[in-house]
């Protein structure tokens, strides 16, 4: 026994060792949003009434789909509000970067070879497994660590070492606990691609069913798994025990771990590659058809995801119109038809939020697609097709070409899903499925001054292009959490989502289309003239 | 005969470093060039820079007599290559792979093609994740072997293949040179360069230190002699053109002798009385051996 995890220290400091800049970024971004906003929110919210303002505004249906269901009752103080708008945000970064170094720290590895390089020497069978999961804990350690801290140094009214502990650390279990099943899901998958794939989709399906039971229900969303970094009760009641229920379902998940390890060879998964066609199709016959083959699983669940989720939300809509029935007495005061129109007007303002959140999710898999010119690039993959008379031109607009279709096909996707979810659960003021694609006009081009300027760092910076993720990280940021942390106008004009005017709520400014879609096809261009000329990456 | 390939004091820098300092070399229509150099030495550098991946900074290549960086893709319609290290799409089989590089070439799977698969036995249903590094280079050779090309260029590609396949691989290089194409191998393997090349060139640290036939490379050698006499041997060692001079008693020994020098070194010994004589021309393994260990010396020439 003590045999499969020889040298597992070894194996540790070795994984520490190629990650640890990547670590420091993950710790200082987790815990600086952590502490920044905490900082932020003694002044954004320093009155009775503004605190009474924003926790009504967090108890509509729509807020909660966003942020979970907002527990606390008044008298509330800073830091109720804080944790009550925070968790499940938090939750859903901390789960990222569990994914990311779960997967990283095993198929990752075996797929590059170097795990079996590893084996080749006294390193016990389980030992890779093992550090894996040893550096997932200490990362969510340090880092549950350094958020308490940073809690502690912001030092909200209202806040308690207690409440500033329990937060840190249940973002650390929770994390640790979608890294546990990440690390499950790893032994499964036949690569480190499709391991990442399946995280995500368990962690996007789990996150899209809490919306659901939480705007309906919260006591289901117990069985969600992702409503239970909501059970903590943060500043309130803090509730301890869920904690346990995640390490508890982390030491289940480990060791189903390791036992599907053991059954499984170095470098494959439990789902065994099939035997293919010994012919290619007639439709492969280039890069462009190429892409969209080798991309055809990924992009299909992409497609599908971005379909559920807008769906996901639009079937609350019914619920966050209906101001009749949450405001009886208001009702009566203003009348049903003014109601009903305020209610539509609340349907657009937050569909005009959602399409803010389609746009960037949909700008994913775009991205994914330009940065793998370079990295089939680097990995090789391209060179063959270099040598043959495939022009530098061609390559170039076949990749943006798959990528524009695919981050078009994801955007109007994730709206229609919300529109067509919308009308059904919106009876009392219907709103046409034409009016909700305005959002599809208005951040398409927002989509495509993003893509630009990913193409130009990737033809003239290739080794920074993984900074390219800061504009839809910073995106979602500064325009989901940006009103409700107080960050100034110019702050949310950084980015291109935040100069499309509030579509579908207001009209299609046609100018900002023209001009952004004219700019965006600029950068294209300059991109492509920093591509021609340069080598291109070998290894 | 015309030139397929001429290189002209092509210079390549990474930033400080010059992966290639002088390569001057052509590959004429017709023949298998040999490219033999030690690892790190510019041969896949070279290669790129002939194929537009990477962009020269000094000199100039041709191709057909069309600039490999500005006419890459009408060279690549009439150019076949196979890199050292084959990379493919894990999730593609090898059967589509050999499709999808011959439809960029605006050709199709032939019998041929078929007849190649067989050859080289390969399992064409597998997925690419699942092949060795041999049956990788398999997938690239076949693809390349199927293409109606005018230059054939490879990159080691045989690196990973058992001894039975590298002969597959010979025949077909062998017929690609019966049907008049041109090829341009760079190899680790010398006994595949002797047995095939019709000229070689030999790189070392990004220049060129000797192109030419085999033949007359060996001319500019040395060749090594072992003799036995029936007088004393002693004299022979003081002789210019004689070099590691191995006594075993007096009356044999082993040497190296200048190519160019053979006969008159043979004249003084059969002076000496000669019992028994062997002379033996280099190998391209001795040619490249003293080329590496020499090659300051050689460079001062």
């Amino acid at each position: 026994m003590a045999n499969k995890f020889k040298s597992v220290g070894l194996v540790l400091a070795l994984n520490l060792r190629r990650d640890w800049l990547k670590i420091v970024f993950w710790l200082l971004g987790l815990g600086g949003l952590m502490t920044a906003a905490a900082a932020k929110f003694d002044g954004l919210y320093s009155t009775q009434k503004a605190m009474s303002s924003i926790a009504e505004t967090l108890s509509t249906p729509a807020m909660v789909s966003m942020f979970g269901p907002f527990t606390p009752k008044p008298p509330y103080t800073v830091a109720v509000i804080y944790g009550a708008m925070m968790m499940v945000f938090m939750g859903l970064f901390a789960a990222m970067m569990n994914v990311y170094f779960a997967v990283h720290a095993t198929r990752v590895e075996e797929d590059a070879g170097r795990t079996e390089f590893i084996l080749a020497h006294a390193v016990g069978r389980q030992s890779p497994l093992a550090a894996a999961i040893l550096e997932l804990a200490a990362i969510n350690l340090v880092a549950g660590v350094l958020e308490a801290l940073g809690l502690q140094a912001a030092n909200m009214t209202g806040g308690s070492a207690a409440g500033n502990w329990l937060f840190g650390l249940g973002l650390a279990a929770f994390g640790f606990m979608f890294g546990c099943f990440s690390l499950l899901l790893a032994q499964v998958a036949s690569s480190g691609r499709s391991a990442t794939i399946l995280s995500y989709v368990l962690l996007g399906g789990l996150y899209v069913v809490r919306m659901g039971t939480d705007v309906q229900n919260p006591d289901l969303s117990w069985w969600t798994v992702f409503g239970w970094i909501e059970k903590l009760n943060l500043y309130t009641k803090n509730t301890w025990w869920p904690l346990l229920l995640m390490l508890g379902l982390s030491a289940v998940l480990l060791v189903a771990a390791v036992a599907l390890s053991t059954a499984r060879d170095t470098g494959a998964g439990l789902i065994q590659p099939r035997p293919g066609r010994a012919r290619a199709s007639r439709f492969l016959a280039g890069p462009l058809t190429l892409l969209a083959r080798l991309e055809r699983t990924s992009t299909l669940i992409w497609l599908v995801s971005l379909f559920i989720l807008g769906a996901s939300y639009g079937s609350i809509f019914g619920t966050v119109g209906d101001l009749v029935k949450t405001n009886p007495a208001i009702g009566q005061l203003m009348g049903t038809g003014a109601l009903h129109a305020a209610g539509r007007t609340m349907v657009l303002t937050f569909a005009n939020k959602l399409s803010i959140i389609f746009a960037v999710v949909a700008t994913i898999p775009a991205v994914i697609t330009l940065l793998k010119l370079n990295g089939d690039e680097r990995g090789g993959y391209l060179e063959l097709v270099h040598a043959k008379p495939v022009s530098r031109l061609r390559l170039y607009i076949s990749f943006l070409v798959h990528a524009v279709l695919v981050g078009s096909a994801a955007l109007v996707l994730g709206i229609l899903g919300m529109a067509v979810a919308g009308s059904a659960s919106l009876t009392a003021t219907p709103i046409s499925i034409a009016r909700y694609l305005r959002a599809f006009v208005g951040y398409w081009p927002a989509m495509l001054v993003t893509l630009g300027v990913v193409m130009v760092v990737i033809a003239v910076l290739p080794r920074l292009q993984a900074w390219v993720w800061a504009i839809p990280i910073y995106g979602v940021l500064s325009l989901y959490l940006g009103n409700m942390i107080g960050l100034p106008e110019w702050a949310t004009k950084i980015t291109p989502y935040g100069w499309v005017n509030l579509v579908p709520a207001s009209a299609i400014d046609w100018g900002a289309f023209a001009w952004m879609t004219a700019l965006g096809l600029a950068l294209m261009v300059a991109g492509y003239v920093g591509y021609k000329r340069r080598d291109l990456l070998t290894n | 005969m015309t030139e397929v390939v001429a290189i002209n004091h092509l210079q390549k820098r990474f930033g400080k470093f010059e992966a290639l300092k002088d390569i001057t070399l052509t590959v004429n229509s017709g023949e298998v060039f040999g490219f033999i150099g030690p690892n790190g030495a510019g041969k896949s550098t070279t290669i790129r820079t002939l194929l537009g991946i990477l962009k020269a900074s000094g000199g100039s290549a041709t191709i057909f007599g069309q600039d490999v960086w500005t006419d890459a893709v009408a060279i690549h319609k009439r150019l076949a290559y196979v890199p050292g290290d084959v990379y493919l799409w894990p999730n593609l089989t090898g059967g589509e792979v050999i499709d999808l590089f011959l439809k960029m070439n605006g050709e199709r799977h032939s019998a041929h093609t078929d007849e190649l698969i067989k050859l080289f036995e390969l399992d064409a249903t597998k997925k690419c994740r699942t092949y060795s590094k041999g049956n990788r280079q398999k997938v690239a050779l076949i693809a390349a072997f199927s293409s109606d090309a005018a230059l054939y260029v490879f990159d080691e590609p045989t690196s990973g293949l058992d001894p039975l396949m590298e002969e597959v691989f010979q025949t077909q290089v062998l017929a690609l040179k019966r049907a008049g194409k041109s090829v341009l191998l760079s190899s680790h393997i010398l006994s595949e360069v002797e047995r095939m090349c019709d000229r070689i060139g030999i790189i070392r640290e990004g220049r060129i230190i000797e192109t030419g036939t085999l033949d007359a490379m060996r001319q500019l050698s040395r060749s090594t002699v072992r003799v036995t006499t029936t007088a004393p041997l002693a004299d022979i060692a003081k002789r210019p053109d004689v070099h590691q001079f191995k006594a075993e008693g007096d009356h044999t020994a082993t040497f190296a002798v200048d190519s160019e020098n053979l006969g008159a070194v043979i004249t003084t010994l059969t002076g000496l009385g000669i019992v028994t004589l062997q002379s033996t021309p280099p190998t391209l393994e001795d040619l490249f051996l003293r080329y590496y260990n020499q090659g300051g010396e050689h460079d001062g020439q």
